[in-house]
């Protein structure tokens, strides 16, 4: 005990309000314990404050006025002037809508909120210490402890996040003007969306990635309408090059990047680094609670989310791959109801993904060759996005639908689309997955015409070669 | 190593067959083709043979269960390979199963919906056991529910909403009793009108419950007034008496005020063919009579000559040679319908059922070829299949092939029936019992021997013209025996 500490007791202490924790406090609130949810920073997490919600926002905004100034064809003439600012302050009153309101949905549950960074004494108890001079620390003992911390940007050797040169896509989604140009050290899905955003806002953009093309975990199919799309905009990208250093020069910042034989020099305004995110664990004192962490610091977790230590869990990004808000979720959920003896699991077939580039991106399940692998036999449809009408109506007819199958079955297995609302698209294969829904369940199903949702019961028809719009293989 | 074996299709189109009896044990050592179990089918009991030489390590289905054909039922250990552990739960198997289900033996997914793999955690079921009754074997929340209750039958936490009819569909032998059993108890009410709170309808509404027949003596304005403590007490007794309902008749013995049989085995397999052919062909029923006093003197003159042979005579083979010979005047009762590829098939061979009844059902034992064999040997053929009908030794194949089927009702009694036709085939023969009744021969009345005579056919391939003019020439065979001599 330090002196001054007051130990309160709590059925469950939640670690960390990102979207992981606060649903796991306001489940496990829903289900009559007494919960405790810690926060170190604010309420909402990376997704409302620094990461999904924010980023949407300005991307929305900047593809709002690169549309308005690139649509002649249509017959509209505007001359557009952005001001980030005020781009910023609109995209900062949603962000503090959506965590305030996490915050008032936690206290009308009953959720006691104490505000602070947490750290494990013992197995059975956590002591906060709360921020600035003075304020002293409290201990919190508990039944149950579900870790929620989540992740942040890594940054890499030689190139520390200060805020004006080198940023992160936290800083660069806090920006109030639009630079002049930008190296974006990374073309993952976050190097990517934040490229497209700045691409249309004006900036030039070069993206610099050490691997061989960009957006690496999809198939390159999916992949390249992305990165033709981000070229028309003028991105300019270099493949297989690593950053090594940088210096100030003149207003800006020269970054030097390595590739096999050549060193290259890309001036800028400033760079992002988004080459991944890694857990938050080393500051919970892991180790006198017996938790174990793997060797990147994620958190290992059974289908229940429990860690090693039977009353602690893990949701959301700490307990690692994939890392998204949305399993985060549902994680939260599985774990608060495991704690009241519900039979909850974490038992998804599949989980959906989306990356917000031009055009989105929208992923469930298996590849074909995934599918392959795990001894389907799997057979696949497609339709292009230019087969299908309303995409045209929206000007943006790049991309398509790909629902891949088991033949002998007819079990959809997985989905891949890139195209207009890929997003909102791949919803509907997601539930066709955790339903066992087959090829013809989802092409008989009437879809609404004209919508882009038709293009997923096309690619449905083409893979048993009964689709209309477009030739079947 | 070990061996899973699979309900084999022990005979033609099987899809399931009931486990009788095991004639081995657990640790029991066998050889190959020795039986290890009996197990009844459609028609008949099969003994069904060991596929090794090896030990039986685990017998999976209980004696008087029903197994899908393809289903593990014991598992061998063969001798002189190593041992292989394998847990109780697994179904994998990688031999491709030939059963009509696609059976993706590729991945360890389970398709089933998130509501239904809940289920299966609730109620402690491993999901990845469960036969999948969706399309391409999808797990629905039943599946589930019949498995628990098949491998489990009081599951631990067995709080979910009454559940909907398991896999077994209790059939009484009274057709008046076919109704769901509902619970009202006798204190319910039946008013035209009830007042009530807003409130308190809901509540009503929320326990399903009619609020005119909730009980009160309560009254406003001289109308009876239902409060929500009575709902919620009739609720509590309804519920109560449903769920005695449910209890009782999940364990109705036989000291109940009704048995429940299982509907299964024979009894089902005759049931569908009933229906089947009744809803499939359009049946119509001609009834004629035949004086048949000759043919009872011929038959006493000849029994003495079989049995001296060994035979026992019966009418049957006279009436069997009479058939064939109408048949062959007229082909089309002795055809099938093949509804596939919309052609009538006409069949130049005479291969005659006889209906039989058995402490387990009806069997139809079938005597081939009855055109090319005389009275004797139709007789001891027939004789010697109806035993074993009423054995329950009788194989699939002699039960096989029939073109026509003469069913004797009359052997209990009765004159006239309307007997279901043995479908594929288009008729079928009932004969009612032989009495001597008075009858007129050349203006005189006297006494005759009588036979009554019920013909069935298929309306789809066979007019009623035509099914009087075959009654009239089997008629004519039986009313004067000697032209059986001609055939």
């Amino acid at each position: 005990m330090v002196v001054g500490d007051i130990a309160t007791g709590t059925d469950v202490v939640v670690i960390g309000g990102g979207p992981a924790g606060y649903t796991a406090a306001i489940r496990a609130a829903q289900l009559d314990l007494d919960v405790t949810l810690v926060e170190k920073d604010a309420y909402g997490g990376t997704c409302l404050n620094h990461g999904c919600i924010p980023s949407k926002a300005l991307v929305t905004a900047s593809s709002l006025a690169h549309d308005a100034s690139t649509a002649e064809e249509m017959g509209i003439h505007a001359g557009i002037d952005v001001d980030l600012k005020g781009m910023v302050s609109w995209k900062d009153n949603i962000v503090e809508q959506l965590t305030s309101g996490v915050e008032k949905l936690c206290k009308a549950n009953g959720i006691n909120l104490v505000e602070g960074k947490a750290t494990f004494a013992d197995e059975n108890k956590v002591r906060i210490v709360h921020d600035g001079e003075g304020q002293g620390s409290e201990s919190i003992e508990f039944e149950h402890a579900i870790i929620a911390t989540g992740s942040h940007p890594i940054e890499i050797p030689g190139f520390e996040f200060d805020s004006e040169h080198i940023l992160s896509s936290r800083d660069a989604l806090a920006l109030e003007s639009v630079p002049e140009s930008l190296v974006v050290i990374g073309a993952g899905y976050i190097g990517m969306e934040l490229s497209t955003v700045f691409a249309k806002l004006g900036t030039d953009v070069t993206v610099v990635e050490m691997l061989e093309d960009a957006l690496p975990t999809y198939e390159s199919d999916v992949a390249r309408v992305v990165k033709q799309r981000a070229e028309e905009l003028g991105v300019e990208f270099h493949f297989e090059e690593s950053a090594q250093e940088w210096e100030p020069s003149g207003d800006g910042i020269t970054v030097r990047t390595e590739s096999e034989d050549t060193i290259n020099e890309y001036g800028a305004e400033m760079a992002l680094v988004a080459v991944g995110r890694a857990p938050v664990t080393d500051t919970l004192n892991l180790e006198s609670a017996g938790i174990e962490t793997d060797k990147k610091g994620f958190i290992p977790t059974d289908d229940r989310t429990r860690t090693n230590v039977d009353h602690v869990y893990a949701v959301g990004d700490v307990a690692g791959e994939p890392m998204l808000a949305h399993t985060g979720m549902k994680e939260g959920h599985v774990a608060s109801e495991v704690i009241a003896g519900e039979p909850a699991a974490f038992d998804y077939p599949a989980v959906p993904a989306a990356v917000f580039t031009d055009p989105e991106i929208g992923t469930v399940g298996l590849t074909e060759s995934e599918a392959e692998a795990e001894g389907f036999e799997p057979v696949v449809g497609q339709m292009p996005m230019r087969a299908s009408g309303r995409a045209l109506t929206l000007n943006e007819s790049d991309g398509f639908v790909r629902i891949v199958a088991d033949g002998p079955s007819g079990f959809v297995l997985g989905a891949q689309i890139v195209g207009p609302e890929a997003s909102e698209l791949i919803a509907e294969l997601g539930l066709a997955i955790e339903m066992g829904a087959t090829l013809e369940d989802v092409a008989t199903t009437i879809h609404t015409h004209p919508t882009l949702s038709e293009a997923v019961m096309e690619a449905a028809a083409n893979a048993s070669g009964s689709a209309i719009h477009t030739l079947n293989r | 190593m070990v061996r899973e074996f699979k309900l084999p299709d022990v005979g033609e189109g099987v899809a399931e067959g009931e486990i009788v009896s095991w004639l081995v044990e657990a640790g029991d050592p066998v050889e190959e083709d020795q039986p290890v179990a009996e197990v009844e089918t459609d028609k008949a009991v099969v003994d069904v043979p060991s596929p090794v030489n090896g030990t039986v390590a685990e017998l999976r289905a209980e004696e008087g269960e029903v197994v899908p054909v393809g289903d593990v039922i014991i598992v061998f250990t063969v001798e002189g390979e190593e041992q292989q552990q394998k847990s109780d739960t697994e179904s994998e198997d990688s031999d491709p199963t030939d059963s009509a289900e696609t059976d993706t033996d590729t991945s360890s997914r389970v398709f089933a919906a998130p509501s239904a793999r809940r289920l299966a955690r609730e109620l402690g079921v491993d999901i990845s056991a469960v036969d999948g009754s969706g399309p391409g074997g999808r797990i629905s929340g039943s599946d589930v529910r019949a498995h628990a209750e098949g491998s489990d039958p009081e599951p631990a936490n067995n709080t979910a909403e009454p559940s909907e009819a398991t896999d077994v569909e209790p059939v009484t032998e009274d057709v008046s009793d076919t109704t769901t059993p509902r619970s009202v108890p006798s204190s319910s009410a039946d008013r035209e009108q009830t007042l009530a709170a807003p409130a308190t309808r809901k509540l009503a509404k929320e326990h399903e419950i009619d609020i005119n027949t909730v009980p009160t003596d309560e009254e406003h304005d001289g109308q009876p007034f239902v409060t929500p403590e009575q709902v919620r007490s009739f609720a509590e007794t309804q519920q109560a008496a449903q769920q005695a309902d449910a209890r009782a008749m999940q364990t109705a013995g036989p000291s109940e005020r009704e048995e429940r049989i299982p509907y299964r085995g024979i009894r089902r397999t005759i049931g569908k063919q009933m229906e089947r052919s009744k809803y499939t062909a359009p049946h119509v029923t001609h009834h004629d009579e035949v004086d048949v006093t000759e043919l009872v003197e011929t038959r006493s003159d000849l029994k003495q000559v079989a049995e001296e042979q060994g035979v026992s005579l019966t009418y049957m083979p006279f009436v069997m040679k009479a058939v064939v010979a109408g048949l062959k005047e007229f082909p089309y009762l002795n055809s099938s319908l093949d509804e596939t590829s919309d052609e009538i098939i006409l069949k130049n061979y005479y291969n005659i059922g006889v209906g039989v009844a058995t402490d387990a059902g009806l069997m139809v034992p079938v005597v081939d070829d009855v055109d090319r064999k005389g009275l004797l040997q139709i007789a001891s053929e027939m004789n010697e299949r109806v035993l074993k009908a009423r054995e329950r030794s009788i194989t699939r194949e002699e039960m096989q092939g029939g073109t026509f089927t003469i069913t004797n009702f009359g052997a209990v009694g009765g004159e006239y029936a309307t007997p279901i036709i043995n479908y594929p085939e288009t008729a079928i023969l009932g004969l009612g019992e032989i009495k001597e009744k008075p009858r007129v021969v050349d203006g005189e009345v006297v006494p005759r021997k009588v036979m009554t005579l019920s013909l069935s056919i298929d309306h789809r391939v066979i007019d009623g013209a035509i099914a009087g003019q075959f009654a009239n020439t089997v008629k004519r065979y039986l009313n004067n025996p000697s032209l059986l001599l001609l055939e």
